[in-house]
């Protein structure tokens, strides 16, 4: 009975939350297979830009992702695939949900997702403006921020709580959050959540560089996002999607479903610092991974490994670090910590999602992803990386960070099933 | 039952920041409308329920911050400022673990300064990439992105009144400010925070954001506002009102005049009403406010007076 007990809820006594399905599309591919292989391949998915000619812009590089075209949806949601961001989320999505097997639950289903405003082909805005029309109300719906909660709903048939969380890169660090939170209060015996972002357009490239936040090196892009080195000069925009399939232990032992992993805890915390600026002190980052090591019940010597936020802005890495070195104290340098964002770029709204993924395939493979063109580590940022090259190690729980513009921190602990 | 204690709340609306003034007005049949000369030229009319100042030095720390604020911000500031200062000291002293929940708007508008870059980018109405690159650039307002994120104004109460717990914003309609409030609720009775901020602000009355609610059927005059209550333990000493996440609600009285005597208020007219129900709790006995959005079930709560629970 006991057993059985611990098996199925936490040290609080609240339901356990399984994860039975995910999904991923990253620049290195569609596919979880795609994207972990391409994480330990040790390969920079960054390149000049494609989608447009980015000749004159001050940064001319990005992390895309190939448009993996139509997903079969249901009929009332197929209008919302009509641009990469629908298409990228059904398509994760799909994928997820075939991997969770997750028969229809009505209302004891739910839907979060981290998303914001999608944006316009900017050619198709460019002819409206000379000819004074207006966008069509179609282009309103599929580009609003919960457009890709609507897919989810529809394509899983939850038709319990559903909402849309718009934190900026926290987003779906939240989203599962969120999800996470339903499940253990017993509103639903599962969730769909993840993110989707898709950021690579002139103007949202422009704006970033002119505040100064993407790196600018423009002769070697695959070596532009270097997370904790000395010579990191700012993040490099990427694009994609990360879908988790959650449910209580209960539900999906009752169902059969293999349990791939757990989300065991959840904290987030503003840092009430500045719009751009990330504290000195890591104090929100500090308690957001605080936060959720308490909720796991865990200790910072249970942590197996910390995918980082490391967005390779000179500001982000130092802070988080300081926020690492206060969370795990004496024993920072014995937790290996490595940013996957070296290599995929900074997927935004769909970073905590994604990067949770990693942190499951870490606990499942003891293959730790590195953190790559770290050469010069910053001494400010004096950490265990896990550097260049992919690590063995035995993970029970990981932990993944996503920071946010305007001070929103999110952290979850992924454990091994 | 998941409940939590209204401590206070704080407004910002067409009718004015004062609880019992704005309840008052809604009372008397008063109408906050007024012609707003941006929308002149819209089908609907110039009517708007527009918001006057607010004047937020009370509140701002760096008065330059408001420069990249939005208006929703603007707002949402305000009335999370007025919450925090109405609820007595425990909360103002508990920074640390306060809780920010808000509901915003689907997109805060870009008044036109992308349409600016992208105009002077064009040939013939083709778009060309080396003038995007140089006169659009040019055109670009580098702060724009800040603007326009939807977090923008959970953003601005977090650093300028120093929350730093547990928070998340929620994009959407009506139904946005109730997600955002019932989140603070369970926040609050699941012990996470041991208070919260939560409410929803939105402003509707520009010319974009106005001309694509017509298009999309959206009915009356548009309105902005914004309504943060600021939450504690259930039972709490001094509390205007008790709320009860998933009651059956028994409608609150006056929520219909929201819509009709302020215009619509997106995203924060659920927390308004919310906000006005509990501040009138004691007098009237509350009542329940439900919002919904289109694919998204309905948030339900229940207003009561204190110890009514």
């Amino acid at each position: 009975m006991g057993e059985a007990h611990q098996d199925l809820y936490d040290h609080r006594g609240r339901p356990r939350v399984a994860i039975t399905g995910v999904g991923l599309i990253t620049p290195h591919g569609r596919g979880l297979a795609a994207g972990w292989e391409g994480v330990l391949s040790c390969r920079s998915a960054v390149g000049r830009v494609q989608r447009f000619d980015p000749s004159g812009f001050p940064v001319t590089f990005a992390a895309e992702v190939a448009d993996p075209g139509f997903t079969a949806v249901p009929a009332e949601v197929e209008p919302l695939l009509g641009d990469l961001k629908g298409r990228l989320a059904a398509a994760c999505l799909r994928e997820a949900l075939d991997m969770a097997q997750l028969p229809a639950l009505g209302a004891r289903a739910g839907v979060c997702m981290g998303s914001e405003a999608a944006r316009p082909d900017l050619r198709d805005v460019a002819v409206r403006l000379r000819q004074g029309i207006y966008p069509p109300l179609s282009e309103l719906d599929r580009m609003a921020p919960h457009a890709p909660t609507r897919i989810a709903a529809a394509m899983s048939g939850a038709t319990g709580p559903c909402s849309t969380v718009s934190t900026a890169c926290t987003s779906s660090s939240q989203a599962v959050g969120e999800g996470v939170l339903r499940l253990r209060r017993g509103e639903v015996d599962a969730m769909v959540v993840g993110g989707v972002d898709v950021l690579v357009d002139p103007l949202m490239i422009t704006g970033f560089a002119l505040l100064g936040a993407l790196s600018t090196r423009n002769d070697a892009p695959e070596a532009a996002s270097r997370p904790f080195d000395a010579g990191r000069d700012g993040f490099v925009l990427g694009e994609g999607a990360g879908m988790l399939v959650i449910e209580t232990f209960a539900h999906a032992r009752a169902r059969g479903a293999p349990i791939l992993g757990e989300v065991s805890g959840f904290g987030c915390s503003c840092n009430a610092y500045r719009i751009t600026d990330s504290p000195p002190d890591g104090r929100g980052a500090w308690q957001s991974m605080r936060l959720a090591l308490a909720d796991a019940g865990l200790h910072a010597e249970d942590i197996g490994y910390v995918n980082a936020h490391g967005t390779s802005t000179p500001m982000n890495d130092a802070s988080e670090t300081r926020g690492i070195q206060r969370c795990f104290g004496d024993h920072t340098m014995r937790v290996p910590v490595s940013s996957t964002k070296s290599m995929t770029g900074h997927l935004v709204a769909a970073c905590g999602a994604v990067e949770a993924i990693f942190c499951l395939m870490a606990a499942r493979t003891g293959l730790l992803p590195p953190t790559i063109n770290l050469d010069d580590p910053d001494p400010e940022c004096a950490l265990d990386h896990v550097a260049h090259r992919p690590r063995e190690a035995r993970v029970r729980h990981a932990m993944t960070n996503a920071f946010g513009f305007g001070g929103s921190n999110g952290t979850l602990v992924v454990s091994a099933p | 039952m998941t409940r939590a204690a209204v401590l206070a709340v704080g407004l910002a609306t067409p009718l004015g920041d004062d609880p019992a003034a704005v309840l008052e007005a809604l009372r008397s049949g008063r109408v906050g409308l007024r012609a707003h000369p941006p929308l002149a030229h819209l089908p609907g009319g110039a009517l708007a329920g527009v918001v006057d100042g607010p004047d937020l030095k009370p509140w701002l720390r760096r008065r330059k911050d408001q420069k990249i604020m939005a208006r929703a911000s603007e707002l949402a500031l305000a009335a999370a400022g007025r919450a925090l200062a109405g609820g007595g000291p425990a909360a103002q002293a508990a920074l640390e673990d306060l809780g920010i929940f808000l509901g915003v708007g689907r997109e805060p508008p870009d008044d036109g300064e992308s349409e600016a870059a992208l105009a002077v980018s064009a040939v013939g109405g083709r778009l060309d990439d080396a003038l995007l690159a140089g006169p659009g650039r040019d055109r670009y307002p580098p702060l724009l992105p800040l603007r326009t994120l939807p977090n923008m104004a959970l953003a601005h109460i977090s650093i300028n009144l120093g929350a730093m717990g547990e928070n998340g914003a929620w994009a959407g309609g009506a139904g946005a400010g109730l997600r955002a409030v019932v989140a603070g609720v369970r926040a609050v009775a699941e012990g996470r925070c041991p208070f919260a901020l939560a409410g929803g602000a939105d402003s509707l009355v520009d010319l974009g954001s106005a001309r694509d609610r017509l298009r999309g059927g959206g009915r009356g005059p548009p309105g902005e506002g914004a309504a943060v209550l600021l939450l504690g333990p259930a039972g709490a000493a001094g509390a205007l009102a008790e709320l009860e996440v998933g009651a059956a609600a028994e409608a609150w009285a006056l929520d219909a005049a929201v819509a009709q005597q302020m215009g619509d208020l997106g995203a924060a007219c659920g927390a308004v009403a919310l906000a006005l129900a509990a501040a009138g709790a004691r007098g009237s006995g509350g009542g329940g406010v439900s919002r919904a959005d289109p694919g998204e079930p309905a948030a339900h709560l229940q207003v009561r007076p204190p110890g009514a629970c």
